[in-house]
């Protein structure tokens, strides 16, 4: 592994609102990238509900590292590389489903639903060389592996500070997903995937923070859906914010409904309602109106969702020009099965390949990541100054604080946490970073 | 899984459809590619019933014995549309403010393997057929989808109208950034 960034980003950049546009075509930032963020950050794997019974698994990549994630017989889930320590073939081919073991196709090792090398092909002969330690020879665990209310996360870096220190007080607003309603949550069955020739970084910064392109580019999808356009959510009687904690952001208002209402379904909105008060009983009065507002949000560094629409997914990298997007719909457990199962088309209509909304989205993030193919276009860094001075104290919301959802702040705190890991190989220093005020 | 066809099954089915029926559908689904073609949406809505459903189900790539199979109804799917859903979907399209669909894609639906079959009801047909679907966007980008639909085609007023089609597409992960078009 490298020690210094091959291109260090600049902070002081960033301070004056401005990136530099290299991040998002360097072949070398990219690889960078691999080893210090995806190698090291927490990164979502699954749902718990994915993984219903011992021997459910599925797999997903952390980077460009394949994993297979599994219950095993003892109730509890792990995590593993998808490749074969003998020659490297993988081990699993299939995305998810239910397995008794892993056995690898090429030479027939086969493995345990822990990872450990239970057999092989020909055995004897292993059987009679001298030093071979099966013991040695399992699929390469993750370094740790860790949930918070339902979700799951893996890092492969032993050194990476706990998930309940990596999430922080984030975890304060995951609860507004996860959290308003006694039952919990789970994914509604499925998994769509779909592959953007765009940086990932654009479409998480997107989910992060911005709110400004919602009445712009999904202004089609608004008409389709709602029959006229966004609100226009810069103003200043909109009560919005921008709030991050170790680069996790979430951009939303206080409007209580306003993206469910996208998805054309009354049942949703409805549920909304009926469970106000419930909402309020658990989160508090600020909380319960995140729960379907005007919003979105990335748990650093590629795992976003939208409150109202409930689309939960990852931007999993494939070079620094290419992205597959995995997405799923989260529900709450003990909502009725007519509202789950408006809540999954709903999504779908909405925010999907298929959906209304995002069908406009990767157009935009290809046209950026691929502009940057110019070399004098790369001279020109680009432009995240908006918000440089709402940096706000809130009695009830922890972490820095902006106000106005029509804000680069998420954006800029999502570089700056990204700056952090790519330039320094150890944790010091990297979590708890204070906007400037 | 469904149970394997014996040959003899699908030539007597085969021998059952009369040639000009079977020549009606093929005018059918041609046309029908033409309006998805041309972006000719409210024409092309028009050919669908009011009680019509139009699943494209996601697909999942699952080992041979997994019961649960490639796509369920329980799982997401593209499309789990009613026509008021394929109304709201073309009013996308047709909105001035569609930024991404200008300038236009360049469509091109090849539907082919054409299978007529009596349906369930004595007005419905069962009509196979599997597509090809490119579409070329800007000066270089182009997207290939492949798949396989079961349509339920009803006589209303004479005309063939589609009361519900079922797409199966080839692929698990999509390889493409949306789906602008219909199949
Ligand atoms: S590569 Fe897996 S058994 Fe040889
Ligand atoms: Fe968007």
């Amino acid at each position: 592994m490298r020690t210094t960034a091959p291109m260090a980003l600049d902070l002081r950049m960033l301070d004056e609102g401005r990136l530099p546009r290299e991040i998002f075509w360097s072949e070398e930032v990219y690889r960078l990238e691999l080893e210090r963020v995806f190698a090291r950050a927490w990164v979502f794997v699954a749902h718990e509900s994915q993984l219903p019974k011992p021997g459910s698994f599925l797999t997903t990549r952390i980077g460009e590292d394949e994993v297979i994630v599994v219950r095993k017989r003892d109730g509890r889930v792990a995590a593993f590389l998808n490749s074969c320590p003998h020659r490297g073939n993988r081990v699993c081919s299939a995305e998810a489903g239910e397995a008794r073991g892993f056995v690898c196709n090429y030479h027939g090792w086969s493995f345990g639903l822990d990872g450990s090398l239970r057999g092989m092909h020909e055995s004897g002969a292993y059987d009679r060389e001298p030093g071979f330690d099966r013991s040695e020879l399992g699929l390469t665990p993750v370094a740790q592996l860790d949930g918070y209310k339902g979700l799951l996360f893996a890092t492969f870096d032993p050194d990476a500070p706990p998930l309940a220190e990596f999430l922080g007080d984030f975890r304060f607003y995951l609860d507004v997903m996860l959290d308003n309603d006694p039952g919990g949550t789970e994914f509604a069955g499925g998994c769509i995937s779909s592959v953007l020739g765009c940086n990932w970084k654009l479409a998480a910064e997107n989910f992060a923070g911005d709110a400004l392109h919602a009445g712009w580019t999904h202004a089609s999808g608004a008409e389709a859906m709602l029959g006229g356009p966004v609100a226009a959510l810069g103003d200043p009687s909109n009560e919005s914010y921008h709030v991050n904690v170790n680069g996790h952001c979430w951009e939303f208002n206080l409007d209580s409904v306003g993206n469910a209402a996208t998805i054309g379904d009354r049942r949703v909105v409805d549920y909304l309602r009926e469970h106000r008060s419930r909402f309020e009983e658990r989160l508090g009065p600020v909380r319960a109106r995140m729960v379907g507002s005007v919003s979105s949000a990335n748990v650093f560094p590629n795992f976003s969702f939208l409150p109202g629409q409930n689309t939960f997914r990852t931007w999993q990298p494939l070079g620094p020009h290419r992205t597959e997007l995995r997405t799923w719909v989260l529900v709450n457990r003990d909502a009725p099965q007519e509202v789950k199962d408006a809540w999954k088309k709903g999504a779908m209509l909405t925010f999907s390949p298929s959906g209304v909304f995002e069908m406009d989205d990767g157009e935009n993030w290809e046209g950026a990541t691929h502009s940057n193919r110019g070399v004098v276009t790369r001279r020109q860094p680009l432009h995240y100054g908006l918000g440089m001075e709402s940096r706000i104290d809130h009695p009830e919301l922890p972490g820095n604080v902006h106000r106005g959802q029509i804000n680069d702040a998420n954006q800029r705190a999502f570089y700056r946490q990204w700056a952090k890991m790519m330039n320094s190989a150890g944790w010091d220093g990297v979590l708890e970073t204070e906007d400037a005020r | 899984m469904t149970p394997a066809t014996t040959p003899a099954t699908v030539l007597e089915t085969a021998d059952r459809v009369d040639a000009g029926l079977y020549v009606e559908v093929l005018q059918f689904v041609a046309r029908e590619a033409r309006l998805l073609d041309e972006e000719r949406y409210p024409e092309w809505l028009a050919l669908f019933t009011e009680d019509a459903t139009y699943w494209v189900p996601g697909i999942e790539n699952r080992s041979r014995h997994d019961r649960s199979g490639t796509h369920a109804p329980e799982r997401m799917a593209y499309f789990d549309d009613t026509i008021a859903d394929l109304r709201h979907r073309v009013d996308r399209f047709t909105a001035p403010t569609a930024w991404a669909e200008d300038p236009a894609t360049r469509h091109l639906h090849v539907v082919s393997n054409v299978e007529v079959e009596a349906g369930e009801a004595p007005d419905e047909l069962t009509v196979r057929s599997v597509f090809v679907n490119h579409r070329g966007q800007g000066s270089t980008d182009s997207a290939v989808l492949y798949g396989r639909r079961t349509d339920r085609l009803r006589r209303v007023e004479g005309r063939l109208r589609i009361a519900a089609r079922k797409v199966v597409l080839s692929h698990a992960t999509l390889p493409a950034k949306n789906i602008n078009t219909f199949f």
